[in-house]
């Protein structure tokens, strides 16, 4: 069974159809790669996801419950966890404090909420810790997030999400604006995430997909037009025509 | 601080220094709001007010004592907040702004013409101070030493808030809205929970002030009032736990001693306000911790 199912998935503003009858299915523990032009509506099915607006139709399953409609900040309780594409921190807070307050948000029990000092979580505070170190930024916990370079804010946008202890991690372009040297770590990065993660991908960069991808699903024009392994993807007449065509061009 | 508190009945009168405390605490209840989660409340004199009123109603005519009084105070601030949080935390940015201060004017207005009970224009005079355990503290020094204690207690309790898991979402909240509401946080719910705290230390600070005096003047619930906290917390800096304190020290000190100098008084606190927000956005807070590393900076080049 899949983690993670879209049936029929649709939105609409206006007269613009952004996300169109989607169907989609994650299943656990793959990466699975979404690909598709600019404005083919990837983002938006994100923001479906993680219920930053409702859907116009269709449905979302998560480990089989039906979880439509429901708001962004219980989808995250859920176990899904995801990064922006355009770096989304806590600018004057400490690194250790951006990721400290999503390790909290996901912890068990809220007590002492409004009395007890944040550094008598010892729990969340190792798991935040432990959020940074994963995407190597554990020397810098103590810097404030506005002072870190871009490549180091688009790690700490990762380590955000992954302080969650999430079931399924979605990646909104991670390597996003970042140098070919950042890139390649950023590539590594995600490498190590695979497996031990249930991970939903957007990239742009053809090479990255290809080389880490379980599966991919390719969107044009707000619908899902093919879905495959990474070799399938790319001898699809379709896909050619719409998408890796158009970029060879 | 406990040195201030000692210090400051010696360099004003008591009554000036019980007053400077109470609106520290008033002030507490704005920052949780304006500095830490970064909403502008224009209308927290609607709790502060309404506090006062109706503990000071019961302290007239019903004669109760000096804890149930600020008990009352308090959950009448925590009550009213959550009312009118409801409906503010609805909209952000200047329509919250205009929402807080339009339910002010409603409250406001209330008290304006329910002359029967708040004595409409005149206020409400004849508020008791009753004893404590026994301790007449109708002297000025008396009740200074109440209120100082009582303030102690509440910069205690607002130190423990804003250190605590809640402290850090607030601010959480006013970094990136977005973000916190993704990472978990269910935002309207966590901005209603910082007016109500707010709320609270407001109308607590309310029915001190209403015993002071003796008597809940209408301006207590205006928006005068309201404008007044918002100025002398950014005036201290609304950025740190201490600004509160700090402004409504140097706002009502200039306000007491220099409106019997100088009645255009209020001109001095519009230079003062300007120069905040063009240089020290921080406040007083600030300004003192850049002037601590010039110092510094200057006497590591002596040396």
């Amino acid at each position: 069974m899949a983690l993670l199912e879209t049936r029929e998935l649709s939105k609409s503003f206006g007269a613009l159809t952004a996300v169109n009858a989607a169907n989609l299915r994650i299943e656990q523990g793959t990466l699975h790669s979404i690909i598709g032009p600019n404005g083919a509506g990837k983002t938006t099915l994100f923001n479906l996801l993680t219920g930053q607006f409702p859907p116009s139709a269709g449905q979302i399953l998560f480990d089989g419950r039906d979880i439509t409609g429901t708001r962004a900040h219980r989808i995250a309780h859920l176990g899904l966890a995801r990064s922006f594409q355009r770096t989304n921190v806590f600018p004057a807070f400490s690194l250790l404090d951006n990721v400290w307050v999503a390790a909290f948000a996901c912890s068990p029990s809220w007590r002492g909420l409004l009395w007890r000092r944040t550094d008598r979580y010892a729990e969340v505070t190792a798991r935040a810790r432990a959020a940074l170190s994963d995407v190597g930024l554990a020397e810098r916990a103590h810097h404030l997030a506005r002072e870190i370079s871009h490549g180091e804010q688009r790690q700490l946008e990762l380590a955000i999400a992954l302080a969650a202890a999430p079931r399924v991690l979605l990646l909104d372009e991670p390597a996003a604006g970042l140098s070919p040297e950042e890139t390649r770590r950023m590539v590594a990065l995600v490498r190590q995430l695979k497996g031990r993660y249930t991970i939903v991908l957007i990239e742009h960069k053809i090479d990255i997909i290809m080389s880490v991808s379980d599966r991919i699903s390719v969107m044009h024009f707000g619908a899902l037009i093919a879905e495959g392994t990474p070799a399938e993807i790319q001898r699809n007449p379709e896909v050619r025509r719409a998408y890796l065509g158009g970029m060879a061009a | 601080m406990l040195a201030a508190v000692i210090v400051l009945p010696l360099a004003v009168r008591p009554a000036i220094a019980t007053e400077i405390w109470i609106f520290a605490i008033f002030g507490l209840g704005l920052n949780l709001l304006l500095g830490y989660t970064g909403l502008l409340s224009f209308g927290q004199a609607t709790f502060f007010g309404s506090a006062a009123y109706v503990a000071g109603y019961l302290l007239k005519h019903y004669g109760i004592g000096l804890f149930p009084a600020l008990g009352v105070g308090a959950g009448i601030g925590a009550l009213c907040a959550l009312l009118v949080g409801y409906l503010c935390v609805q909209r952000s940015g200047l329509y919250f702004i205009m929402l807080t201060f339009a339910l002010n004017q409603l409250f406001y207005f209330v008290a304006y013409q329910w002359t029967s009970v708040t004595g409409g224009e005149d206020g409400m005079p004849g508020v008791p101070r009753p004893p404590l355990l026994g301790i007449d503290l109708r002297s000025p020094l008396a009740y200074y030493v109440v209120v100082s204690a009582l303030f102690l207690l509440s910069l205690w309790a607002m130190k423990r808030i804003v250190e605590s898991p809640l402290g850090k979402i607030l601010q959480a909240i006013r970094e990136n809205e977005v973000r916190a509401e993704a990472v978990g946080y269910n935002v309207p719910r966590f901005k209603l929970l910082a007016f109500v705290i707010g709320g609270a230390f407001s109308g607590f600070a309310g029915v001190l002030y209403a015993m002071l005096f003796g008597i809940v003047p209408l301006e207590s619930i205006g928006f005068v009032f309201s404008g007044n906290v918002v100025f002398a917390t950014l005036i201290g800096g609304s950025g740190s736990l201490y600004g509160p304190i700090i402004g409504s020290m140097v706002f009502i000190w200039l306000s007491e001693s220099m409106s019997v100098m100088w009645a255009r008084w209020p001109l001095l606190l519009g230079v003062a306000f300007v120069i905040v927000v063009l240089f020290f956005r921080g406040g007083v807070v600030e300004a003192w911790s850049r002037l601590g590393k010039m110092r510094w900076r200057f006497s590591k080049r002596a040396s």
